[in-house]
């Protein structure tokens, strides 16, 4: 693909205003090659957009190409009031007047040859495809897709849609707990509760809403009693983990992660103040589109990846997992409009990567320990629990199925992989939708399955027939509708 | 199975307060055991209240929240909030989406009017809750544009449940289409009040000027074993009074049956008390013989069958078998820790005296529960999910502000006030754990000879041994707080 570099002028100009230069990786093909070689070296950011994200108002139809796409998009999604089409662009014979997309840089779809492109939000997004650092994987979903937001997200998150494996251990857990000790702490996520992508018991994964609140509270007015309060707690909790009491050995376990973890952690908050500044700043820059929770709990991220790449003691965590909510569109959607709830969302999570990934790449200068290249080390993936209906109500949309992943980072093989959903009338069902009682296979492009397993097998290093483990085929013997042929060899990465 | 005639003994007594409540006091477990009262008479007399038209009502949303905190610090009938709570839960409506605090505190006032009551009641009244037609779009469902939302959550989380007790589905996306249509054209006034706008309604006439003709009759739940294969056609039974085609699908759900025959809504309903108050993970008898015996599949009174719940035996299997405790909500955790040390919050943003000076509500949004804003409409994750890294500090953050606030008045935490170790130049710390673990309830935690106990008396001697000189009141104050610090922070006080 076309290494250019065009992006991130608006980047570095600001960078260079606050006295920093900063080389984005982005428009440096140089310092994209250079993959770790194992596991230890890597990160992996898991990104939920929650709610369901509009698949339709994400990539849209540019044109037809050699098939109807781009008529049948204009014939789900209305133009007129609460109409929340994208148009084409000039020239292009649609209505005058509309939101646009963006042209440039549109993508083949490789079933239909149609020309494909971002909502205009996801301006980083076609800067990242740009460079080849970004991956669409189109019309992911699974068999029997459920329209339930718990039931789905569960889905998702275990990687078992027929609910065939005991407990409800998260895809990326099962892989934690064989490879890591109970007193490890490995993966971090940033929300006040644990990601279902990584439960399971095996190993510590801590939740961590802002590092500078994570120290232990102690008694201010009397810190020479400090140390006898933490030998009571760290007694009465290793007591609870010790035993096998259910919900109290459960509390025990997490109390001891936790009070190890407050020894190290808020460390690196003050360290990364200190040490980043201009960066810090960025985040928290609205011209930038910073200042979201987005961009905020990437920057908690992007602390540990640079203390675990520093060396910091104790600290070792390479799986993140973080989510924006917000999506759950089935009113007040907007369509291109910048004030649209859409296009906020999309211009939240777009801009907020762009940040992180320049912090990456300035951590990353000139360095010759861990910090080497980083921005090369991380890939993040994007998913939502379900996309949305392909007919649109009033302005907004009902659950639908199966939507695009995003995959991003420098060792990522950008490009466009899987075919885009039919949207011709006739194979819609009678609600105007692809429902789960459609049950066609049609509209179901990759399972995400494959996504997560070429995940495990080349970006985590780990073995084909592990990775078979971790993630079964389906039982039932119907190729067509089912997960009966697994394929962890998608070209996703470098 | 549970008998009623059976006295409560003291450990009982505890766990049954600690359960319909916030915490247990010595006070009111002396009550019970002085007056020998028997499970029935317990759970009739906190059954017994007379519902309380208390709204928390304010334009700022934080000021309503916290308003809600301090009435159920101060409340003397504390079943009542915790239904309040598991409705709240239940019907989980965000202001986020909503945005009108005003509503939010209508919502909670319906939730309190009905918490134990008719459940037929409590569901017209939700499905005409200004709040709740919002949040879940009732308010944009029309004839042209069908919106499923509350269709969907109606069923799936409010009366039905995706999947019965044998995991059999309970209903088909075709039910959710169709219901949708019973609700399409609902609109609020400028006074909050419900009514049925008819040119947005879908008549579905079938007639030839019906703009919708492929949607059908309006059946729904064909083949459920209560309707047949012909289902139930809610539109042919309401007729031209559309308005009350809603009401003729909530007699459907009401009469639903499951795959087994059971009425599926008193299951699902009891299933969720039964989660909520006595077993995390009960085994399907159980909810059979609540519902069966309190007759809730007839009655659909809430308390009737609360009342079976309370004099089972499972529900005080927990006292005994340590698999059954469960993780006290975030909000449980403060209304417990403020009862229990006869604590106020301090000035209407109603902070802890000490230590972070959060406002209580952002000291419980850290710990994963800010009333009024419940994540989803799936309502919080309940037990495990609770516990994490982040959730755990700010309880231990909440803790210490508690036992750290000091001063005068109402508001501050005076060890003085609740023990009586003043100028002791020679305290067994035996004594003092066991005064910190009754005031605290969890005195059957930290037993002669248990770790829990060991780390305790090491806390109090500094690991010297032998007996701990009080005399001085700075290390009084320092330990005495630090202990109930730990104690607030330990593993046995997390659970219930």
């Amino acid at each position: 693909m076309t290494l250019t570099r065009r992006q991130f002028l608006r980047r570095t100009s600001m960078a260079t205003a606050g006295g920093l230069v900063a080389p984005s990786l982005f428009g440096d093909p140089f310092l994209k090659r250079a993959v770790a070689q194992t596991i230890g070296d890597r990160y992996f950011v898991s990104l939920l957009l929650s709610g369901g994200n509009d698949g339709l108002g994400t990539i849209i139809p540019y044109d037809n190409g050699g098939g109807s796409l781009r008529t049948d998009y204009e014939s789900v999604r209305r133009t007129d009031s609460g109409g929340i089409q994208l148009d084409a662009g000039p020239g292009s014979g649609t209505v005058e007047g509309l939101d646009q997309a963006m042209p440039v840089n549109a993508f083949s779809d490789p079933n239909t040859g149609a020309q494909l492109s971002f909502h205009p939000g996801l301006q980083a997004f076609r800067d990242l495809y740009d460079v080849g650092d970004l991956a669409v994987i189109q019309a992911c979903g699974y068999p029997e897709p459920n329209l339930s937001h718990a039931v789905s997200t569960s889905v998702w998150e275990t990687a078992d849609p027929l609910g065939t494996l005991a407990g409800s251990k998260g895809w990326a857990g099962r892989h934690l707990e064989a490879e890591y000790l109970p007193a490890e702490i490995p993966a971090v996520t940033i929300d006040s509760s644990v990601a279902g992508e990584f439960q399971q018991s095996g190993t510590s994964v801590l939740a961590i809403e802002r590092l500078s609140r994570f120290g232990f509270p102690y008694d201010g007015d009397y810190p020479g009693d400090d140390g006898a309060k933490q030998a009571a707690f760290g007694a009465l909790y290793a007591e609870a983990a010790s035993n096998d009491l259910g919900a109290a050995q459960f509390v025990g376990n997490a109390g001891v992660a936790t009070a190890l973890a407050a020894q190290s952690y808020p460390q690196l908050h003050s360290d990364y103040q200190a040490e980043r500044a201009a960066f810090d700043g960025m985040y928290d820059d609205k011209q930038l589109g910073g200042g979201t929770s987005t961009s905020r709990d990437l920057r908690e991220i992007a602390k540990i990846i640079y203390g675990t790449a520093k060396g910091v003691a104790n600290v070792d965590a390479r799986f993140f997992q973080l989510h924006n909510g917000g999506y759950d569109n089935h009113s007040n959607q907007g369509g291109g409009d910048p004030t649209g709830r859409h296009y906020r969302l999309h211009r939240e999570v777009s801009a907020a990567l762009e940040i992180f990934f320049d912090d990456l790449a300035d951590m990353a200068q000139g360095q010759s320990d861990g910090r080497q290249n980083l921005p090369d080390k991380v890939c993040v993936l994007i998913w939502s629990e379900f996309s949305r209906r392909i007919i649109q109500n009033d302005n907004g949309t009902d659950h639908g199925t199966q939507g695009p992943m995003f995959l991003i980072g420098g060792g990522v093989n950008g490009g466009v992989i899987g075919n885009h959903p039919n949207l011709d009338a006739v194979v819609l069902d009678d609600n105007g939708g692809n429902t789960p009682y459609s049950q066609t296979g049609a509209f179901r492009s990759t399972d995400f399955r494959d996504v997560y397993g070429t995940v495990l097998k080349h970006w985590l290093n780990v073995p084909q027939l592990t990775v078979e483990s971790i993630l079964p085929a389906d039982t039932i013997p119907d190729p067509a509708n089912y997960w009966t042929v697994r394929d962890f060899d998608l070209p996703l990465f470098l | 199975m549970g008998n009623q005639n059976s006295t409560l003994t003291e450990a009982e007594a505890r766990h049954l307060l600690r359960r319909t409540g916030f915490g247990a006091t010595q006070r009111d477990v002396d009550k019970i055991i002085g007056k020998n009262e028997t499970r029935g008479q317990a759970a009739d007399r906190l059954l017994g209240y007379k519902p309380s038209k208390f709204r928390p009502r304010n334009k700022d949303i934080e000021i309503s929240h916290n308003k809600w905190v301090k009435f159920m610090v101060r409340t003397k009938t504390p079943l009542q909030e915790k239904l309040v709570l598991f409705w709240h839960d239940h019907f989980a409506t965000s202001n986020d989406v909503v945005g009108d605090p005003k509503q939010m505190a209508d919502q909670n006032r319906l939730f309190r009017l009905n918490g134990k009551g008719d459940f037929r009641v409590m569901m017209n009244a939700v499905n005409r809750d200004a709040a709740m037609m919002d949040f879940l779009d009732t308010v944009r469902n029309s004839k042209k544009e069908p919106n499923e939302n509350y269709p969907r959550e109606l069923q799936e989380l409010f009366t039905l449940g995706v999947f019965d007790l044998d995991g059999q589905p309970n209903y088909a996306q075709e039910d959710i289409v169709q219901i949708a249509r019973a609700f399409s054209g609902w609109r609020t006034d400028a006074k909050n009040v419900a009514y049925l706008n008819e040119n947005k309604h879908d008549q579905g006439t079938g007639d030839p000027g019906d703009p919708f003709p492929e949607r059908g009759p309006k059946v729904i739940y064909a083949g459920n074993l209560a309707f047949g294969s012909g289902g139930f056609d809610f539109g042919a039974a309401a007729g031209t009074n559309y308005a009350a085609e809603i009401d003729e699908v909530m007699n459907a759900i009401f009469a639903h049956q499951d795959s087994a025959g059971r009425n599926t809504l008193a299951h699902w309903i009891g299933y969720r008390l039964i989660t909520f108050f006595a077993d995390p993970d009960p085994p399907n008898s159980y909810i059979e013989a609540m519902v069966s015996q309190s007759q809730f599949d007839t009655s659909f009174i809430v308390a009737d069958l609360l009342r079976e719940i309370f004099i089972s035996d499972e529900f005080y299997a927990p006292l005994t078998d340590p698999t059954k405790l469960s993780v006290k909500w975030p909000v449980d955790y403060v209304v417990t820790t403020l009862r229990l040390l006869g604590m106020k919050l301090k000035s209407r943003y109603q902070y802890v005296n000490g230590g972070s000076f959060n406002n209580i509500r952002d000291e419980l949004g850290n710990m994963g529960q800010i009333l009024f804003e419940p994540p989803s409409v799936f309502g919080w994750d309940w037990e495990g999910s609770w516990v994490s890294s982040a959730t755990l500090l700010a309880r231990y953050g909440f803790a210490r502000d508690a036992i750290a606030a000091r001063g005068r008045g109402r508001t501050t935490f005076r060890p003085e006030r609740l023990f009586d170790f003043a100028e002791s130049p020679a305290v067994d710390p035996d004594v003092v754990v066991d005064a910190v673990a009754a005031l605290l309830g969890v005195g059957d935690s930290f037993g002669p000879g248990s770790a829990e106990r060991t780390a305790l008396v090491d806390y109090l001697t500094d690991s010297m041994g032998g007996t701990v000189d009080f005399s001085d009141f700075d290390t009084r104050d320092m330990k005495l707080r630090g202990m109930v610090g730990l104690v607030l922070q330990s593993p046995a006080y997390a659970l219930h």
